[in-house]
């Protein structure tokens, strides 16, 4: 009987260590981002004072011009950027999965090679090589930058679906009459809709993410949400700000678990 | 009824991938209204044979004549040719209706004898019912691939390359995913749905009972050869090779010597048999059924030998009796026990003589080991 009890203690206070470590981690990880999220609804400017709450600064925040023009590009690039990156991406993968698998390998080896490049080198050398071909930078720049680090979301979010695939599809298609352009977007496209629309909801939420490498490859002109508030900062912060980063962490917090959740179903 | 036409034709078909050579000069013609089964091993390179014909590969040499017209280039969406494929593939984002709808929709109204868009629909959708009936899926229509169980997806993926009216269906193990019950009652169903349509099958499967009853014509594949082609019976009856006897059905093969016309000579006993032209002494492989080998009582055996081992059957007891050199294996309704001497007897006919088979590994019957010879032994 002395020794179950023990055993009872034991496994009690393993217990208690996990439940106070986990909230150590999840302290450590997100106080920065709840003490922001706090001081957006803060009504004072203070940042060591609370003086009630408010929603003036969302107010403000949907009544300034210049990040009203600055959402406008961020959601326009993001657009633009995962359309056609989903397009790339999809075929692309389609064209590497028909392929001998030596030559497919060595693709996808340099395809996932801009996932794991820092963004700060991503970012200058595409800003090198626009200055170098003289393109002025600006928003479509921005636009061929976010385009080129999204495709590799596409790509890998298709190529396993394809795999899964049986592969008797295509044929199939094509013994029942389909030219094979045809048995590409009548069957094999909607049979990998969940990876294309999984890979297109990654590119959009990259997109919107993305801080480094449009600073890098947009000039102050053409200014998206993450450079105006980088620039706000050298002014010294105002609430407004708070609000708008408290807005963005929401959608893409949003994006995240909707596509870890997409990604779970399709693994089922 | 089966035409006396050739309608698909391989001269010297050879298929290599990479080094490997998948077939190896095959000759094989189809007539009309015929049900072919490829029967091999896995690997024997049946399937790919079949998608040959489909036109899913290519040759690396030889032809294939579909009405005498060469249709080695012709890709598979211009045949008048469709395919059952092994695992179905069904299009999942597709109900029931339009999977069967799909190879008729892709065709113009002229095509189904129609002239308007209106007409078109309505005459693809006679069409999709007549054939959800011939398969006994009335009512599914709206269903969902899911929805549908492994023997439901079968027959839709039947239904759906028969609506295009083929002149040539392959199916490739069609029945591999089914319980041994469905399995049985889809043999029996197709074969009938062969008849009624008048259409000709070309059907790929491992399973030699399955080709046994269902078709007209079987042509026994082994390391991308074809063996022996001929009848269900034919094949049972005269295996032409050590081979195709083990393959069909079940069977002794033992080393004999032909000692002349009409005698051979096995595991030091001669035996009357009905085959002649082959050369004097010249080894070869004999084939005997296990229902052929009557057990009889020890005295006037031909050979005699002892039970070492009996199993029911069901239908029969299988023994094994160890006699000469050989473990034979003996199928009978009435069962000797595990020790009793017995004789065995073998009337001429159902002794087979083949020519040694060109094979790294004949699937001769065991050999005794000396301590079982000695027991067996008076």
């Amino acid at each position: 009987m002395v020794k179950k009890t023990h055993m009872e203690n034991i496994r009690k206070s393993t217990r208690v260590f996990r439940v106070v470590w986990m909230t150590l981690v999840l302290i450590f990880l997100y106080a920065p981002i709840l003490v922001m999220i706090a001081l957006s609804f803060n009504a004072s400017v203070s940042r060591s004072q609370w003086t009630g709450f408010t929603f003036n600064w969302y107010v403000q925040l949907f009544h300034d011009p210049t990040i009203l023009g600055a959402l406008k590009t961020t959601l326009e690039v993001a657009v633009i950027a995962t359309v056609v990156s989903t397009v790339i991406g999809t075929l692309g993968a389609i064209g590497m999965h028909s392929m001998n698998t030596g030559m497919a390998n060595a693709l996808i080896n340099v395809s996932y090679l801009p996932m794991t490049t820092p963004d700060i080198v991503t970012g200058v050398s595409l800003m090198l090589m626009f200055i170098f071909a003289h393109v002025p930078l600006g928003k479509w720049t921005m636009i061929m930058a976010h385009i080129a680090f999204d495709i590799p979301y596409v790509l890998f979010s298709v190529m396993p679906k394809l795999r899964q695939m049986n592969p008797n599809l295509y044929e199939a298609a094509l013994d029942l009459g389909c030219h094979p352009i045809k048995a590409l977007y009548k069957v094999i496209v909607p049979e990998i809709m969940p990876g294309i629309f999984t890979g297109a909801l990654l590119a959009f939420t990259m997109s919107l993410d993305d801080f480094v490498i449009s600073y890098f490859t947009s000039s102050d002109m053409y200014p998206n949400l993450s450079r105006i508030v980088y620039s706000s900062t050298k002014l010294g912060v105002k609430p407004t700000m708070y609000a708008l980063s408290t807005l963005m962490f929401g959608t893409i917090l949003v994006l995240l678990v909707l596509i870890n959740r997409r990604t779970e179903l399709e693994n089922l | 009824m089966i035409q006396d036409m050739r309608l698909i034709e391989l001269k010297g078909v050879c298929k290599q991938f990479g080094d490997t050579e998948v077939l190896h000069d095959v000759d094989l013609y189809i007539r009309k209204c015929e049900f072919i089964t490829l029967l091999g091993p896995s690997g024997c390179g049946k399937t790919t044979l079949l998608r040959i014909i489909g036109g899913f590969e290519m040759p690396s040499s030889g032809e294939v004549l579909f009405e005498g017209k060469d249709m080695t280039g012709i890709p598979p969406y211009k045949r008048r040719i469709n395919t059952v494929f092994q695992k179905y593939a069904l299009f999942n984002h597709l109900n029931v209706y339009d999977n069967i709808a799909f190879g008729l929709n892709l065709k113009t109204p002229e095509q189904l004898g129609v002239t308007t868009k209106k007409e078109m629909k309505a005459e693809i959708g006679r069409r999709v019912n007549r054939m959800l009936k011939l398969v006994k899926m009335e009512g599914y229509e709206k269903r969902s691939i899911d929805a549908l169980s492994g023997g439901q997806q079968q027959r839709i993926a039947i239904a759906r390359a028969l609506v295009n009216e083929p002149e040539v269906l392959l199916l490739d193990e069609p029945l591999g995913a089914l319980d041994l019950k469905l399995r049985k009652e889809m043999q029996l169903e197709l074969k009938a749905m062969q008849q009624q349509l008048g259409i000709t099958f070309i059907y790929v499967t491992h399973d030699q009972e399955e080709a046994l009853t269902m078709s007209d014509t079987i042509a026994v594949m082994n390391g991308g050869r074809i063996q022996q082609i001929g009848d269900p019976k034919g094949i049972y009856d005269e295996p032409k090779n050590a081979f195709v006897a083990d393959f069909i059905g079940e069977s002794n093969i033992i080393p004999g010597v032909m000692l002349e016309d009409d005698l051979v000579r096995i595991s030091d006993t001669d035996f009357q048999c009905v085959d002649e032209g082959f050369g004097r002494n010249e080894p070869v492989d004999v084939v005997i059924r296990p229902e052929d080998i009557m057990l009889v009582g020890e005295d006037v055996g031909m050979l005699t030998g002892v039970v070492e081992s009996v199993i029911f059957k069901g239908v029969h007891y299988e023994m094994m009796i160890v006699s000469g050199d050989y473990k034979w294996k003996v199928q009978s309704t009435t069962m000797q026990p595990a020790g009793t001497r017995v004789g065995m007897t073998i009337v001429p006919y159902n002794i087979h003589i083949m020519h040694r088979a060109e094979m790294d590994h004949i699937p001769y019957n065991e050999r005794v080991t000396p301590a079982q010879s000695e027991e067996a032994r008076p």
